[in-house]
């Protein structure tokens, strides 16, 4: 039999409906507020933030950026760094968690434990250690700096491993029977299955490394190795920022421009991780 | 192609554990052999030692004459469907196929021709395109043994292939793999703890319990000849009843606390009865007529089958028993029978469970 709805039921949605919707107000308030401050001369703004909501609107500050910024090379610097811990990490990722997977090899119980004791530490732990190795090695100020404290991702490596678990033994084993190379069954067997993981791990790691703002802070002291996170935070000029707001929120608008393409075009995937879901 | 498979004694352990205990069995070119035993009694672990996906500890495995224990699976001339299909989710039809074909570097021309006749004698030719999940479980089960004739190999390992299907389709299926054995003429062996599966499809029937072999031979010996008791209580539906054996003679067989029954039982000599049971299939009891005497039979449930009856109850207050009765049975629950046995067609196990020569074996 159909379920039947009581008119109570139907309230109480409704209710829901408002609590959500003044939640998402909440939530975008402040996208909205530095949307307006982005299309707002810079004088004008110096006499308050209220003139958000009158007009003149101006788009003077998006091309400032084209002309004079270093958004530009902080932009690139940024996608680098992301595109390449992204890569690194999905990577470095499936590989280990083949192994810990599908590997027979001594202490591999122990090296997982280990692996998963990186979730429990906080960067912050390392951070001082780090800085002095790449300082040894003359590798502050240069990409691979930046790129290579995020390659290794206990979690990527834990949820390859638990992906790669997932996948029925008979399929590896079909592929043996099937005069299958090792590498190969890797690669053209297991790796296929584990895109939705991939796309998982892949987005976050993506999200992480661009707007990742200590370690880019502590190893890019030169302007131009800057990312867009530490460039924008470079570019206020005083501590109230009473001056050049507009110009600051139109390149912070521009600096979260690929997130929110990635958030479009990745949004079941994203939501599917966050709800958990992704292993499954 | 077909080849004879020879198992020499051949032993697995987990650890401590002793999962198959010196086995050994020969199946010849072109037979199609059942493994046959309760879940865990190691039939399919045999079956995955010859493909190579489970070692060896002891003994060896050849096949065609050639010792495959020591090889890779890919290399060792054997082909297997899982029970799962194990098919590769991402490829097609046609390439799941073809995939063990290209790693052997076989021409395309030549796998073309070997996935487009094997797709023809499948009647899955129209599937060639779509992926795994696209199909049913019948057509995923016909692929994974496409997969396997594309290889053409000198055996083909069946595990437990048709549990996932439902029961019309597994009868279906069923036949399908008798025609397709025949066809092709080559050996088999296929793993079930279907009973009517290893009946219908075996040439012959090797039945594993607890590490070993109990018992090999024909669907027919198997049924009307079992070695043991495990065997004689495994096959068949419904379970052969025991009675327990007072005394023995041969010509009747004394059920304690209940009296004495007609029997043929050649090769007593030596036969110890202490601990003894007497088997009885369903077919081979009845109910006599109310004019003749026997034992008497108390039913507890009548199962309605159509062309004939079963009558579950308690024989005396002694044990239960199963008697077949005709499809028009008037009999009910409740009722007091008496009942007769077939005296050629009773089978004497002793205290070991082990038959007695001449009836069981």
């Amino acid at each position: 039999m159909a379920k039947t709805y009581a008119p109570t039921d139907l309230i109480a949605n409704r209710r829901l409906y408002w609590i959500a919707a003044g939640l998402a107000v909440v939530m975008m308030a402040p996208v909205l507020w530095i949307i307006g401050l982005s299309i707002k001369d810079n004088a004008e703004l110096m006499r308050g933030t209220q003139q958000v909501f009158s007009a003149p609107y101006t788009v003077v500050n998006y091309l400032n950026i084209l002309k004079s910024s270093n958004v530009f090379g902080w932009f690139l610097n940024s996608l680098i760094v992301a595109l390449g811990q992204t890569v690194g990490v999905l990577i470095l990722s499936s590989l280990a968690g083949y192994a810990f997977a599908r590997l027979e090899f001594p202490f591999r119980r122990t090296l997982f434990v280990i692996v998963l004791f990186g979730l429990a530490v906080p960067e912050q732990v390392v951070i001082i250690a780090r800085h002095q190795m790449f300082n040894w090695f003359g590798l502050h100020n240069t990409h691979i700096a930046l790129i290579l404290p995020g390659l290794s991702s206990a979690f990527g490596v834990f949820l390859m491993a638990q992906f790669f678990r997932a996948i029925p033994r008979d399929i590896d084993e079909a592929a043996l029977l099937d005069n299958t190379p090792p590498f190969r069954i890797f690669w053209r067997v297991l790796m296929p299955l584990t895109l939705p993981a991939q796309a998982t791990l892949g987005i976050f790691t993506f999200l992480l490394a661009w707007n990742d703002y200590w370690w880019p802070l502590i190893s890019a002291t030169k302007k131009e190795m800057f990312t867009l996170t530490i460039g924008i935070a470079s570019s206020q000029t005083n501590f109230a920022q009473s001056e050049g707001l507009g110009f600051l929120s139109a390149q912070a608008v521009f600096a979260a421009l690929p997130i929110v393409v990635v958030y479009i075009f990745f949004q079941r995937h994203i939501v599917t991780a966050v709800s958990g879901g992704a292993v499954k | 192609m077909s080849a004879a498979i020879e198992i020499q004694s051949v032993t697995k352990r987990y650890g401590a554990l002793t999962v198959l205990d010196d086995i050994s069995l020969t199946i010849t070119p072109g037979e199609f052999v059942v493994f046959l035993g309760p879940s865990g009694c190691g039939k399919s672990t045999l079956l995955r030692m010859i493909a190579g996906l489970e070692a060896v500890d002891a003994g060896e495995i050849h096949l065609g004459g050639r010792r495959i224990d020591t090889l890779a699976p890919g290399q060792r001339g054997v082909a297997m469907v899982f029970q799962s299909y194990a098919l590769y989710p991402h490829m097609t039809v046609a390439k799941n196929m073809a995939f063990g074909l290209e790693n052997i570097g076989l021409e395309a021309a030549e796998i073309t021709r070997r996935v487009t006749e094997a797709a023809r004698v499948l009647e899955i030719d129209h599937l060639l395109d779509r992926k795994p999940a696209k199909l049913s479980g019948g057509q995923r089960q016909r692929v994974a043994i496409g997969r396997a004739i594309v290889k053409e190999p000198m055996a083909f390992l069946f595990d437990e292939p048709l549990s996932n299907l439902d029961a019309a389709l597994r009868g279906r299926t069923r036949l399908e793999l008798a025609q397709l054995h025949q066809r092709l003429g080559a050996t088999m062996i296929f793993v079930t703890h279907d009973q009517v599966e290893a009946m219908t499809l075996a040439d012959r029937i090797v039945i594993m319990n607890g590490r070993k072999i109990e018992q090999i031979g024909t669907p027919m010996d198997i049924y009307h000849r079992p070695k043991t008791r495990f065997v004689a209580e495994f096959v068949g539906s419904p379970a052969m009843s025991m009675l327990p054996v007072a005394a023995v003679t041969a010509e009747s067989v004394e059920i304690a606390g209940l009296g004495r029954i007609a029997a043929q039982l050649p090769g007593l000599s030596g036969f110890d009865a202490a601990g003894a049971v007497l088997g009885v299939r369903a077919e081979d009891a009845h109910v006599l007529p109310a004019d003749q005497s026997g034992l008497p039979f108390t039913i507890s449930v009548v199962e309605r089958l159509g062309d004939r009856t079963l009558l579950y109850g308690r024989l005396g207050t002694v044990c239960d028993l199963v008697v077949e009765d005709t499809g028009r049975s008037t009999a009910v629950a409740g009722q007091t029978v008496s009942v007769g046995f077939n005296p050629a067609a009773l089978h004497l196990f002793d205290a070991a469970g082990r038959a007695c020569d001449g009836l069981g074996g």
